[in-house]
């Protein structure tokens, strides 16, 4: 566990570090506002639950096409915040990941270029973890869009549930079969309910669910340490 | 927003009472709700100030002394943090599974109770509005096409309104009602109706409180009465007028004042289609005509039913018939065997008496005869009683499984040993007696010398009044039927927490309250053996408060207008008709509904056994 300490010490450096370097913009705007001591109770902070909808899994050559995220306050997850937005992309949806996303090229071409969201969605994660379902996919594609668009990184204290799923099964010594960490595979074992539709928003709920569920079974009405559940990313 | 994207709203718009918001409210609900998780054996609720939905999992609620009261299950709400005036015990639990949570503050409800009355009706602070609004929907949502049967209430009116203008001195109105030989007169100013006057009016608000009777009738009248649209159902306004306990609705057309109905007019009516039966129960000739008569039984319950006549008119009805039947039986019996050596009067028992019967009901009677009986008149009765019960039995009316019968010599008594029965019975009561309660406390006269009956019932009522361990017996047998606590899942949920498969309308709703009705009347003194009639009598007393006397009287007519129903299915599908109800028939706002109706009869009993010291017998 130390060195999930050092990492996130370091990453309010980072922080400090890239705002150092960062033109003024938005990017600065999100970098200037801290973030919350590790030693925060969970269940005092606020988290934003994002998920992102992409056309590939390679933030290099594949962009964000969708952006859903719903904020958690004293541990619970309050629906007013929620936003979902669909981004207006430059080329063509790939077929192979319509039939996951269910985003149509005419949904895209009436969204919002991610010139305009991008802004938006560094204001609502400021200051606050970024709760997600599998870290790489989220903070690869914000911070390729923040360097393109900012010239400068995406510093985010990250919380993953895929790494909080995996950490119990190691800890109950059950061996993981393929599948077992899929968001809608860990669920059930909490007793959440199968949601049908798969967006975007939709994901970051059922993630956020999933969040407390697991919190609040490791720690059984006891404070909850943010440090314990920060992603080494 | 773009909450559609989660599946909040489909989850909620599915169920009462969120079903009742409007589409704009719904499109609006999902922001307002916040989502918390519980993990097996988590504190119940995690906050105040809320109302909760369990979206999956399950959660045990208990009372201050740790008694289960319900258990919520998916779907099923809990509300009683928002109310007003919190009268639960029931305000604490845990989550028996992991368990997610939607939740709505309460500020949040009471303003979308503001935007929608539908919706806001289903958390009135009282029970007595929610039942009666269960009564209402439960009603309404019946089959139109067999509803557009009924006759229109525009057809009833007979004569031109009678009004008098408003300024009018309470005399001269007082003149003119006797003068057309009317018991109301409606107060019109520039032509539009703006009051209403009764008989009783004119008793209690001017004569008993001493008016002159030469002030304008607007100091006296109702103003702005309640009207009813002239092609209203008649079974529907018969409802309004009972529900709201109005005897008299002026009805209109087209916005105009066209006449007046009365809730005696409505009762003529409704009982007009058991009439044609009844017409031909009195032309028949033979038991075989009468069986004839009796298949058609079923039918009269299905077409009341459909009508959405209450739960209490169809009772009225059935028994009506049953009295026409049995009068009938005894004059081919006594014209078979001839006339009566010396006098006698028919008793109905049980539910014939109380005039409660459904079309399957089994017979209970009994045979009050005149002192001056002598041993060898009982061939006479006897045969007498033998030819009345196998015609009633071959009518559909099934031999009483306990021998409750005048066929029984037991039963086939002069006066004088009946009143010994009675003595006895309220003088040193015992199980066996108590148990023959239900069947002989509720007695009423059907055919015969009725004089005969009039000093037993004085008996009854008097001895029974000054015999407080009597009615601590009759207590402790009305509590050996309680409700369920309500439903979890497909299950009826009991004491301790025990599952059933079904529940037993009858035995877990109906007999509670006829059941109390009997205690109370029976320690006031008070004739009326209907239900109903029995807790009006009683209201306002120091046992039984008016406000739980409207509760246990909306109870009582939603639980048997749900068995009506219930049967009225059955009857349709050619089954026979029973009172086992399985929770997955009723609908979410029935169970709801039905849960407030267990918990006034609990509420009830809980006080009766204190109150008639039903606790204290050994």
């Amino acid at each position: 566990m130390s060195s999930v300490f050092t990492r996130f010490f370091s990453k309010d450096y980072q922080r400090k570090k890239a705002l150092a370097r960062v033109a003024p913009g938005p990017l600065a705007d999100y970098l200037a506002t801290p973030f919350p001591d590790r030693k925060s109770d969970c269940r005092d902070i606020p988290i934003v639950a994002l998920d992102l909808e992409t056309t590939g899994l390679d933030p290099r050559k594949d962009v964000i096409l969708s952006i859903g995220l719903v904020e958690i306050n004293h541990f619970g997850i309050r629906l007013g915040t929620a936003w979902h937005s669909i981004v207006r992309i430059d080329r063509d949806i790939p077929g192979e990941t319509a039939v996951i996303h269910h985003i149509t090229d005419d949904q895209s071409a009436a969204g919002a270029p991610i010139e305009q969201l991008l802004p938006e969605l560094l204001q609502r994660l400021a200051g606050k973890p970024m709760l997600v379902h599998y870290s790489a996919i989220e903070q690869n594609f914000i911070n390729t869009a923040c360097q393109r668009l900012y010239g400068g990184p995406f510093v985010v204290p990250i919380i993953d549930t895929l790494e909080i799923g995996q950490r119990v099964f190691v800890r109950r010594n059950h061996t993981i079969q393929p599948g077992d960490l899929r968001l809608f595979n860990l669920r059930p074992r909490y007793n959440l309910p199968q949601y049908k539709a798969h967006n975007a928003l939709s994901d970051a709920l059922a993630t956020a669910e999933l969040f407390l569920a697991m919190a609040d079974n490791l720690y059984p009405g006891r404070p909850c340490p943010l440090g314990e559940f920060l992603s080494r990313r | 927003m773009e909450v559609e994207l989660i599946e909040i709203r489909q989850f909620l718009e599915q169920r009462s009472p969120f079903n009742y918001l409007g589409q704009e409210l719904l499109d609006q609900l999902p922001k307002d709700i916040e989502i918390r998780y519980l993990r097996r054996g988590g504190r119940f609720p995690p906050k105040e100030g809320f109302l909760y939905v369990v979206r999956s999992g399950a959660i045990k609620i208990l009372d201050s002394s740790g008694e289960l009261c319900e258990k919520l299950a998916e779907g099923d709400i809990y509300s009683v943090t928002c109310q007003l005036v919190n009268l639960s015990q029931c305000d604490h639990g845990e989550a028996v599974e992991d368990t997610l949570l939607y939740m709505l503050s309460c500020d949040r409800l009471k303003a979308l109770c503001r935007e929608s009355k539908s919706f806001g009706e289903h958390f009135s602070a009282t029970v007595k509005d929610r039942l009666r609004a269960a009564v209402t929907t439960t009603q309404e949502s019946d089959d139109p096409a067999v509803a557009a049967m009924m006759v229109e209430i525009g057809s009833l009116i007979r004569k031109d309104p009678i009004t008098i203008e408003a300024g009018t001195s309470i005399r001269a109105t007082a003149a003119l009602m006797s003068n057309r030989d009317v018991s109301s007169v409606m107060i019109l100013n520039d032509g539009k109706l703006v009051g209403l006057v009764t008989d009783r009016d004119l008793r209690k608000r001017c004569v008993a409180i001493g008016l002159t009777g030469n002030e304008p009738i607007d100091q006296i009248m109702t103003p702005d009465p309640k009207t009813i649209d002239a092609s209203t159902l008649t079974a529907q306004a018969l409802m309004t007028m009972t529900r709201m306990r109005f005897h008299h609705l002026p009805v209109m057309q087209h916005g105009k004042l066209v006449g007046m109905v009365t809730a005696t007019d409505l009762a003529n009516h409704q009982s007009a289609n058991s009439a044609y039966l009844a017409a031909d129960v009195r032309k028949a000739k033979s038991v075989t005509d009468l069986v004839e008569v009796s298949k058609r039984l079923p039918s009269l319950h299905l077409h009341l039913a459909n009508a959405s006549v209450t739960a209490r008119h169809i009772g009225e009805a059935v028994s009506c018939l049953t009295d026409s039947i049995t009068g009938r039986l005894l004059e081919m019996a006594e014209a078979k065997l001839g006339p009566p050596p010396v006098p006698y009067v028919w008793m109905a028992g049980g539910s014939q008496a109380r005039h409660e019967q459904s079309s399957h009901s089994d017979q209970d009677n009994a045979l009050l005869l005149s002192d001056d009986v002598q041993p060898e008149h009982d061939e006479y009765f006897s045969a007498l009683a033998r030819f009345v019960s196998d015609g009633l039995a071959e009518c559909g009316f099934v031999y009483c499984p306990g021998d409750a019968m005048a066929t029984n010599p037991q039963w086939r008594k002069p006066l004088k040993v009946w009143m010994g029965y009675f003595d006895r019975w309220i003088q040193s009561p015992e199980p066996k007696s108590v148990m023959l309660s239900s069947i002989f406390f509720d007695l009423r006269p059907v055919k015969g010398r009725i004089e005969l009956f009039t000093p037993l019932q004085q008996n009854i009522l008097k001895k029974s009044q000054e015999n407080r361990i009597f009615l601590a017996y009759m207590m402790a047998n009305a509590m050996s039927h309680r409700p369920p606590l309500g439903f979890f899942r497909q299950f009826v949920l009991e004491r301790g927490g025990e599952h059933d498969d079904t529940l037993d309308l009858k035995h877990r709703g109906i007999v509670p309250i006829t059941d109390m009705a009997r205690v109370l009347a029976l320690s006031l003194g008070k004739e009326p053996v209907n239900t109903v009639e029995r807790l009006r009598a009683c209201a306002g007393t120091n046992v039984l408060s008016a406000d739980m006397a409207e509760n246990l009287e909306d109870a009582l007519e939603f639980i048997a207008s749900l068995r009506i129903h219930h049967q009225a299915q059955q009857i349709k599908r050619g089954q026979k008709a029973d009172n086992y109800v399985p929770p997955g028939e009723l609908s979410e706002l029935e169970r709801e509904h039905l849960k407030h109706a267990f918990r006034v009869i609990q509420t009830m009993q809980e006080s009766m056994v204190k109150r008639f010291g039903a606790d204290k017998l050994g």
